[in-house]
């Protein structure tokens, strides 16, 4: 049933979430990330699949696309963290504090 | 029923992989059962008659990105010393999970109201080679194109990024 | 010759266009190759010229139309229409304006191309020419306005103009304040025009707000509200006609160029209060309390003015006093309802003054701006024509029978003896006796007897054919004018008086040829009295007396200037300072604190949640989007 494919959806990618929300870790946040686009690419094919046209393969491969060019510029910049600091916390990033 | 059945140890496995990575502490660890989760996916994209994308989750996502992520990992020797202290995350986590629910639970109620339907595998027309090149190069060709030039500037971005030791010092 | 009437509206507009043509020209050149000046001065007279022909061109016009109906009335524009109220830019020749308008434009030009002389080698000759015909242009905007709104344009338009003509060299602070000072005190009388003007509005605007449509509704008015509104308006003519209490700004505008005076502060400028006053004669005439309050603040003007006036020893201040004193007849003349006489004297007044600043301007070019009369003497041979021409000029500002001054100063007197002003009467005779010495002191000081400082003396020399020429033509003007409304004793036939009736709503008193025949020979002995005493005095040469007692009163103005200073102006800066440092801190300024400080200290209290964490951000977008999905969650199913 195309309805429990988009209910795994909704789960993957609420635990996705949760990992961004909870880890501080910069790995575990980056592949949560990677997760939710994997969640997304689940429901494109099964909504694909519902209307047996073929738009949504295309997108998940862009999602890829996205994905692959997302990976080698946060790996950049997990490097650069890891030299200047010494650290994988995201906690390190909190300029933004009023 | 042999495909229910595929279907159910597929979906067990991803949401099992899923949790891992979120739970783990050692993000080796968080990487080895996040790639359970990428090639469960893809054997659920096939359930979808997906093939090509079945085939490129094998190659890009589990293959290539998560090498690369593994890659990095090994590469920066991370000691546990390294690591964060995540005292907090299992408050974060509930706290999230009571923030997520309605979310989660307003989707799910979208989604049972889309008309059943069979998941049987489709003939050959669909989701091969062919049939997605073509709607790829004639719908989808400008975005194809927006995406290529992206990858480049990630290209570049990444070099800037990353060469930066000697400016460094 | 329907089409005349399309003339009014291009009459004030050429002057107006030459005035943005030489502006931009002088802004664009003027700091690196500055144009020659004859092509400024070419371009400054074009305007005022067309001007003129076009005011003769009307001026033959009405002439040739049936003495009641002669008024042409032109409405360029709506300017702003309010419910049913429309006010036009409108413009109206009738009798009144056209004669205004000749003499402004015909004299106006003649000083146009008097500057050209006088200003020469000036570095902001462009400017000044730009500034003169603005002035030229809202001048005649003020004169043929056809309603209030319109003549309020051009009255604001040549308070400006007179304050950046003041303060022309603006290096020396001394004119800039002069200018304030101008400026501030036309402000309040300005405001006394606003109100009377709105008062007006309020009381029978409805019907309409051009003077033809207010003269046919002011018998409606209540004699309370037309007082008030004629006094209002009265205190608008004071400020800029520089009457008792605001006459102080007049003498002090004298630091400008000396056409400016001329133009300005002598002919123009200073009579539109005279000229409002004559244009609202339906009004005045309606309650004859408000005149006898115009005819008395003039009369006692003039007679303040001419005792400041004895004791001058600048050139131009003592013409400038001359100039409030000779402004106080007219508004005597007006006051009384003698409008006639009171526009007639406004017109040959401007002759014989213009003639008389442009005389003391060319005295002051030839001495390289030496003003002192103490300081000059002797100079009827170097300046035989500036001095012909201005002797002329001073018979006719004293009195002198036959000049034109004779005969409009004595409608003037006349009028007030046989309304039964037998006080403004005796008072003015008395004036123009002293009017006569003070000019004929100033004429025997600087061009007779020896020089009193040899080296200006040996230096002085006639100036150039464009300043003399003009000189000439209103030296002309200023003997002949009177003739144009010679008095039926003299065989006239009163024809400018005639021309003016259908403007006006005045009644020729009529007293006995004898009673008229007195008056007459009491003013005339006035004037010799005091052209022999001041001949007494100075005609052989004097020395610069030590000023003592009353002379020194007299010479420092009774100090009226400081008067107003200590009981207007510090009190008025004391109130100022008191609002500054404790009202403004204390009351107007603590709110505005207050709402700072409120949001700051409500900044502070939602600083907690800017935590920095970008986690903690998604976090917050998350419950804000799970609250979205309990609200949604209702609407579905």
């Amino acid at each position: 049933m195309i309805q429990d494919y988009l209910i795994l959806s909704v789960i993957l990618f609420s635990l996705g979430i949760l990992g961004v929300f909870s880890r501080r870790n910069v790995f575990a946040v980056f592949m949560s990330i990677e997760l939710m686009l994997n969640a997304a690419n689940l429901a494109f094919l099964a909504f694909s699949r519902l209307h047996e046209s073929m738009d949504g393969h295309v997108l998940a491969m862009m999602v890829m696309a996205v994905a692959a060019a997302e990976a080698a510029l946060a790996l950049a910049v997990v490097i650069l963290l890891h030299k200047h600091k010494g650290k994988l916390d995201t906690n390190v990033f909190s300029v933004l504090k009023g | 029923m042999f495909a229910e059945g595929l279907f159910i140890a597929f979906s067990a496995l991803s949401v099992l992989g899923a949790l891992g990575l979120v739970l783990f502490r050692h993000p080796m660890n968080g990487a080895m059962s996040l790639i359970v989760t990428m090639i469960s996916l893809a054997g659920l994209y096939a359930l979808l008659s997906a093939k090509l994308i079945f085939v490129l989750q094998l190659i890009v996502y589990a293959g290539a990105i998560m090498s690369l992520i593994l890659f990095i990992i090994m590469f920066l020797n991370i000691q546990d010393s390294d690591l964060p202290e995540e005292k907090g995350r299992f408050y974060y986590l509930l706290g999230g999970l009571v923030a997520i629910i309605p979310i989660a639970a307003f989707l799910i109620k979208l989604v049972k109201g889309i008309p059943a339907t069979e998941t049987t595998i489709v003939g050959n027309g669909f989701g091969g080679v062919k049939e997605v090149g073509l709607v790829l190069f004639q719908d989808w060709l400008l975005p194809f194109e927006i995406v290529s030039i992206l990858l480049l500037v990630a290209l570049v971005g990444a070099v800037v990024l990353a060469g930066k030791r000697r400016m460094i010092k | 010759m329907e089409h005349t009437a399309t003339y009014l509206g291009l009459i004030p507009l050429f002057p107006l266009i030459g005035a943005v043509v030489i502006g931009l020209l002088h802004m664009l050149t003027c700091k690196n190759n500055p144009l020659p000046e004859k092509l400024y001065g070419a371009l400054a007279c074009i305007g005022p010229l067309l001007s003129f022909f076009l005011a003769v061109v009307v001026f033959v016009h009405l002439k040739g139309m049936p003495a009641e109906q002669r008024f042409l009335v032109h409405n360029v524009f709506t300017w702003f229409a309010v419910g049913d109220l429309h006010i036009d830019m409108g413009f109206l020749a009738d009798p009144l304006s056209s004669l205004m308008l000749l003499f402004v434009t015909f004299i106006g030009s003649l000083i146009h191309i008097y500057s050209i002389g006088y200003m020469a080698k000036d570095q902001n000759f462009g400017k000044f020419f730009s500034y003169m015909n603005l002035f030229l242009g809202s001048m005649l905007i003020l004169v043929l306005g056809s309603g209030p709104v319109v003549m309020f344009v051009g009255w604001e338009g040549v308070g400006l103009c007179s304050y950046l003509l003041i303060s022309f060299w603006s290096e020396d602070t001394n004119n800039v304040l002069a200018g304030n000072k101008a400026f501030i005190v036309n402000r309040i009388g300005d405001l006394g025009f606003v109100l009377g003007m709105s008062y007006l509005f309020w009381a029978i605007g409805a019907g309409g707000f051009d003077y033809l449509s207010l003269k046919a509704n002011a018998p409606t008015i209540s004699p309370a509200i037309g007082i008030a509104v004629c006094l209002l308006l009265f205190v608008g003519a004071c400020g800029k006609s520089a009457q008792i209490p605001l006459y102080v700004w007049l003498p002090d505008a004298m630091a400008g160029p000396t056409p400016v005076s001329a133009l300005i502060h002598a002919a123009t400028m200073v009579t539109a209060g005279v000229y409002m006053v004559a244009r609202f004669s339906f009004l005045y005439s309606e309650f004859p309390v408000a005149g006898s309050v115009v005819a008395w603040v003039g009369i006692l003007t003039a007679l303040l003015s001419a005792i400041f006036g004895m004791f001058q020893k600048d050139i131009k201040k003592i013409l400038a006093y001359s100039t409030v004193s000779q402004l106080g007849y007219m508004f005597a003349g007006v006051g009384v309802a003698a409008y006639s006489a009171g526009i007639f004297h406004v017109f040959t007044h401007a002759f014989f003054k213009a003639l008389l600043f442009l005389g003391a301007g060319s005295v002051i070019y030839a001495l390289h701006h030496e003003q002192d009369i103490w300081k000059m003497g002797g100079l009827k041979e170097k300046l035989p024509t500036t001095y012909k021409t201005m002797l002329i000029g001073a018979l006719a500002l004293a009195g002198f029978p036959l000049f034109s001054g004779f005969f409009s100063k004595d409608e003037i007197l006349f009028s007030a003896l046989a309304t039964g002003h037998t006080g403004i009467w005796m008072i003015g005779v008395f004036v123009a006796g002293m009017t006569a010495y003070y000019t004929f002191r100033m004429i025997f000081l600087v061009f007779h007897g020896k020089p009193r400082v040899q080296k200006t003396f040996d230096h002085a020399h006639e100036p150039p054919a464009v300043m003399t020429i003009p000189l000439i033509i209103l030296a002309v003007g200023a003997a002949l004018a009177g003739v144009l409304n010679l008095p039926g004793i003299f065989g006239g036939k009163l024809i400018v008086s005639h021309w003016l009736a259908p403007s006006l709503i005045e009644h020729h008193p009529h007293m006995g040829i004898g009673a008229e025949v007195l008056a007459m020979i009491a003013s005339v002995v006035a004037v010799v009295i005091g052209i022999y005493i001041a001949f007494k005095k100075f005609g052989q040469g004097a020395e610069e007396p030590e000023f003592k007692g009353f002379a020194k009163f007299g010479y420092y103005k009774f100090y009226v200037d400081e008067i107003y200073n200590a009981v207007f102006v510090q009190p008025y800066k004391g109130f100022g300072s008191v609002i500054s440092r404790f009202i403004e801190p204390n009351v107007t300024d603590s709110h505005v604190r207050f709402s700072s400080w409120l949001y700051r200290k409500a900044g502070t209290a939602f600083k907690v949640f800017q935590v920095g964490y970008v986690r903690v951000y998604a976090i917050y977008m998350v419950i804000g989007l799970s609250l979205m999905s309990l609200f949604l969650s209702q609407s579905i199913n």
